[in-house]
């Protein structure tokens, strides 16, 4: 791994082939070695023994998907928005149930917002993620309730500012009850600015540098980039670090994919699910807030990568035994976003007008009816203590309630 | 409160003369009016109108009826605890009391309360600054070559508003043609359309707003234009040293959002010579902030023309606006990710551009500039809005205010005619007579 030949891949440019030995690699065959060679160097057979004393596992399984930025109702599930939804109204709705009518209450800042729906208790901390929630979240309820390890409960996010959203500040709970949080997209930019911070080395344009770089950069610590991860300490475990590589190695395999953010949190989602199968999963997906730019075009195209990738992982989810038929998967966005009239237009989220707030929920799999809806109102609020049921925990005292029609 | 403002001129005078009624009102909107006055050098004249206006109206109101109407405001500074902030600089102390509110999750209801408070003031002073009789003025939105207009979708976000008027596009091939017949005869000694030179007393009274360059080269073509005029092109070495210096910041390391804006808006950057046409002090401050404040204006083209003839429109209201919009570019993989990042030299990734994605954006856009002309007052009522694509046989018209007859079997219109119903709006008379007005725009 360290010696000529990964020096030689080093060098290889993205988009031309890979000159070693005498024979000629396309990148992507070069990248899958490179994955192999990493996963066999951080997977020692040591540590999947050590996992059969893991406890037992629950049986159900949660997964919660944020439309992350918030998306405005006319965008989505308006019957003009059905185009930028595709999966989502085609695949996901007749397979379970929809509530149209549903509404985000509280401040409508992404961390308070997203901090709201894991808590079920309006959240007022620092929008930019400096502090925690201030009511016990799902995963430590979870996870204390039944004594799960960390690995039990993620948050993978795309928000740079959600390192701080896998637990409360809440004295009974917090960081031994934690869920791990990854952030994929900042070690990703952490490392295309040391990239390009300097005339030296490959820049950007090398990808396969980049990928490499940015696992060196977890092997420096990933509390850099805002990740908590309870699993063993300051160093990744192997297992962990093994999935990583992977996904990063995936993801860069994509010539189109590093504009997004969200395809990298997808990587690294489906493979904390085969790794680990994780119980509880909060997702977040955010390339949505490309809408502040200001240009509508990359707003829908992100609404429409998300409601893909949302199908996807929920395809994935259905391929892996240990979540095929047992998972319920519910979809929501973390708010709405200005109105064009009242507010200030879909480039932002700050007016807090109906627009802002309007949103919808859609839930598919396990205990969930199929191809029905309902109009009852409900709140976003509603998820935590529905998933509370779902999963068989106590939820302590929040403003949502369960959604009867998921319990 | 006891602020200690830096007021100098008829700002200082003003603050002296309606100190009694200021010490009176709630230490926010106080401190508001003080940042607004130290900001004088930098107001435009509709803003120092409204500030004057202002000032006078709440010294008219009896102290009773005001500490009434800011009774709101003053519960909610008391409950957060913003009347005990002891900082006398009002913008510092903006900041803080901003951010106690939020802390204290009151930030919304004091909202409330303070657009309260200037919803019943503005419609007084509305009525006092935009009298019926005030001339009439003009906003002409064009969708630049190149923009894949998809025709069925057209002006779609205005859902039916206003008139279609075919056009007779015969001559008018290229932008420069296409632009040149638009904006009609070039006053030689003023580098400025005809018409326009006709309606405005001063080059802040007609702006052109554009990503590109061909406005300005149809102005430009018998001499420096003495209008305002703003390119995203233009701007480019302007843009890219804010970039760096933001950049630069980011990777020294920023304390959080709130110190990174303050950082911006220490910046002294200014755009070098030639890339504005006309670069008074407050158009250089006009700039800088429409690039620093405004969400994507450094990155993305046609937002940064919605915005800034949204601002141009709100703060320093001209009576002609004519904006164009043109494709831009689509993010770079990479270096998109980092914001404000610039690719090295040595990277060779290549810019491609968003025809297709360009149109979807400029539909959106257009409409949010015409939305927000229609919420102010100095527009309301009293504007002709055009809207047209290059390329395209037929134009979009509202009139504020007053529906347009919609008739059917309108004869295509040259651009000459819609050049001469421009200037039978606004007052200009046509020269040589070459056009004729649109009747049914104008009845």
């Amino acid at each position: 791994m360290r010696g000529t030949g990964d020096r030689r891949l080093r060098r290889a440019n993205i988009g031309t082939r890979v000159e070693n030995h005498g024979l000629t690699w396309r990148r992507r065959d070069a990248l899958r070695i490179l994955a192999a060679c990493m996963a066999d160097w951080w997977l020692p057979r040591r540590v999947l023994a050590q996992r059969t004393s893991a406890p037992r596992k629950r049986e159900r399984r949660v997964i919660v998907v944020t439309f992350g930025g918030g998306v405005r109702y006319e965008d989505t599930l308006a019957r003009d928005g059905w185009v930028n939804v595709p999966h989502l109204t085609s695949d996901l709705v007749p397979q379970g149930l929809v509530y149209p009518a549903a509404r985000h209450e509280g401040l409508t800042g992404h961390f308070n917002s997203t901090g709201a729906l894991v808590t079920g208790s309006r959240q007022n901390v620092d929008a930019y993620g400096s502090e925690a929630p201030v009511t016990p979240t799902i995963f430590e309820l979870f996870r204390k309730e039944h004594g799960l390890p960390p690995e039990e409960a993620w948050v993978i996010a795309t928000n740079k500012s959600f390192g701080l959203m896998g637990g409360s500040k809440s004295r009974s709970f917090g960081d031994p009850y934690s869920a791990n949080v990854v952030l994929p997209k900042q070690l990703l930019i952490s490392t295309i600015k040391a990239a390009v911070s300097t005339n030296a080395g490959p820049g950007v344009e090398d990808r396969q540098a980049l990928a490499e770089r940015m696992m060196l950069a977890l092997d420096e610590g990933y509390e850099g980039f805002g990740w908590r991860v309870y699993e063993s300490g300051r160093a990744l475990g192997a297992e962990l670090k093994a999935s990583l590589a992977k996904s990063l190695l995936e993801y860069f395999n994509d010539p189109a994919m590093p504009t997004s953010g969200d395809e990298l949190t997808f990587f690294m989602t489906k493979e904390i699910m085969n790794r680990f199968a994780p119980s509880l999963l909060v997702v977040n997906f955010w390339d949505i807030d490309i809408a502040h730019y200001g240009a509508y075009s990359l707003y829908l195209e992100a609404i429409r990568r998300t409601d893909r990738l949302v199908h996807e992982l929920w395809q994935h989810a259905q391929s892996l035994p240990q979540y095929r038929d047992r998972t319920t998967l519910i979809v929501v966005p973390e708010m709405g976003r200005d109105s064009d009239v009242a507010g200030n237009g879909f480039a932002n989220h700050r007016s807090g007008d109906e627009s802002c707030r309007r949103v919808w929920l859609v839930a598919v799999g396990a205990g969930v009816p199929k191809g029905a809806g309902t109009e009852r109102p409900i709140r976003t609020l509603d998820v935590a203590p529905t998933v509370a049921q779902i999963l068989g925990f106590k939820m302590a005292e929040c403003e949502g309630k369960p959604l009867a029609e998921l319990t | 409160m006891q602020f200690t403002a830096t007021l100098t001129g008829e700002a200082a005078a003003l603050a002296r003369q309606h100190g009694e009624m200021l010490a009176r009102l709630p230490a926010t909107v106080h401190a508001f009016i003080l940042v607004e006055l130290e900001k004088w050098p930098t107001l435009f004249g509709a803003e120092q109108r409204y500030q004057r206006a202002l000032l006078e109206h709440l010294s008219r109101v009896p102290t009773g009826e005001l500490d009434q109407a800011v009774s709101g405001i003053g519960r909610i500074e008391t409950e957060s605890g913003v009347n005990r902030i002891g900082e006398r600089s009002p913008a510092r102390f903006q900041d803080e009391a901003q951010a106690l509110l939020r802390t204290r999750g009151l930030m919304v209801a004091w909202r409330g309360e303070v657009d309260g408070f200037f919803q019943k003031v503005d419609p007084v002073l509305e009525a006092q600054l935009y009298t019926a009789d005030a001339p009439r003025r003009l906003v002409v939105q064009i969708y630049g070559s190149g923009i894949a207009v998809q025709r069925e979708r057209l002006w779609k976000p205005f859902k039916g508003v206003g008139v279609r008027v075919p056009l007779n596009l015969e001559g008018t091939e290229t932008t420069e043609r296409f632009l040149q017949r638009l904006a009609g005869v070039t006053e030689p000694a003023r580098g400025v359309p005809a018409l326009f030179a006709q309606a405005i007393e001063s080059p802040l009274d007609a702006w052109i707003v554009e990503s590109h360059e061909a406005l300005h080269a149809v102005c430009e073509a018998t001499g420096p234009a003495s209008l305002t005029g703003l390119s995203y092109d233009r701007l480019r070495p302007y843009r890219d040293d804010l970039t760096r210096a933001l950049n630069r910041k980011i990777q020294s390391g920023v304390e959080s959002p709130q110190a990174f804006a303050a950082y911006a808006r220490s910046l002294r950057i200014v755009p070098p010579a030639g890339s504005l046409p006309y670069a008074p002090d407050v158009l250089l401050a006009f700039v800088r902030d429409v690039l620093i404040t405004g969400n994507g204006t450094l990155l993305m083209n046609n937002t940064f023309v919605e915005w800034a003839a949204i601002q141009a429109l709100r703060r320093a209201q001209p009576r002609i606006l004519v904006t164009r919009y043109g494709v831009r570019d689509r993010l770079k993989p990479f270096s998109s990710m980092v914001l404000f990042s610039q690719p090295r030299a040595s990277d060779q990734l290549p810019v491609t551009r968003d025809p297709v994605g360009s149109f979807v954006d400029v539909e959106q856009l257009s409409y949010y500039v015409w939305l927000n002309a229609e919420k102010n007052a100095a527009y309301r009522k009293r504007t002709l809005y055009l809207f047209l694509a290059e390329g395209v046989d037929e134009m979009l018209a509202i009139r504020s205010g007053a529906a347009i007859a919609a008739r059917s079997g309108l004869a295509p219109a040259r651009l000459s005619d819609v050049h001469a119903t421009m200037a039978h709006w606004l007052g200009a008379s046509v020269p040589n007579g070459s056009g004729r007005p649109i009747v049914d725009i104008l009845q």
